[in-house]
């Protein structure tokens, strides 16, 4: 279990609810609105965020803070208020990750999905501090993909 | 698209609630100030555009080979 779905399931359920609702979608994705969270030990810490009716159409995702603990999002009010999230703890951060061509991967830290734990809504947020963080921040990668 | 002239110092109003004013002119760069409520989120257009960007590059198909990242990763607390 990846810390991304053991942190959604904690700490009510044992069973991990892996669907996740975006009422916005993703920022250019914005037709498609429910997605599978989908985490494989081997792969931890990424997990991926599918579409639930389309196989082909996935994002990698990772915990922002398991790479990056000193990453502080500042969610606007807004959106804590849209997503029903009240404190730190009730949020689900997953920055988007991508792999370029030539094997390195970054992730998205100035739009991170944001994540009710409890309702599992979630929405693409750009982060109030945005200006702070890259969109392309650089993984450590220490086995290229094949 | 509804065009407006506005001198420095004067503003437009938008619902009743949230304040855009010219405050500065300097050379081809225009200074805006915004007072919104809390509620209401302000963005530079770029950085949406630069999010969308990103999202469309990181598609991926499920399943395909994933990088091992360097170092034990650290448990988010």
């Amino acid at each position: 279990m990846t810390s991304a779905e053991s942190t959604l399931s904690q700490p009510a359920s044992t069973t991990a609810p892996n669907v996740v609702r975006l009422p916005l979608g993703l920022l250019g994705f914005e037709q498609i609105k429910e997605y599978a969270l989908l985490a494989d030990p081997a792969e931890k810490p990424f997990a991926w965020l599918r579409v639930t009716n389309d196989k082909s159409l996935a994002f990698v995702v990772i915990d922002p803070f398991v790479v990056m603990p000193e990453y502080k999002p500042n969610i606007p009010p807004a959106d804590a208020e849209f997503l029903g999230i009240k404190e730190a703890s009730d949020a689900l951060l997953l920055g988007i990750v991508t792999i370029h061509k030539d094997h390195h991967a970054t992730m998205n830290l100035k739009g991170p999905v944001v994540i009710n734990r409890h309702s599992h809504i979630g929405k693409q947020v750009i982060i109030a501090n945005a200006a702070e963080y890259s969109v392309e921040h650089l993984l450590p990668i220490a086995e290229a993909v094949a | 698209m509804l065009i407006l002239s506005r001198k420095v110092g004067e503003s437009i109003v938008i619902d009743g609630r949230i304040q855009v004013k010219i405050m500065r002119l300097d050379g081809e760069v225009v200074k805006i100030g915004i007072e919104a409520p809390a509620s209401v989120p302000v963005h530079r257009q770029e950085v949406y555009e630069e999010i969308q960007r990103n999202n469309q590059k990181a598609v991926m198909k499920e399943g395909s080979p994933l990088p091992k990242l360097a170092g034990p990763p650290k448990k988010p607390s």
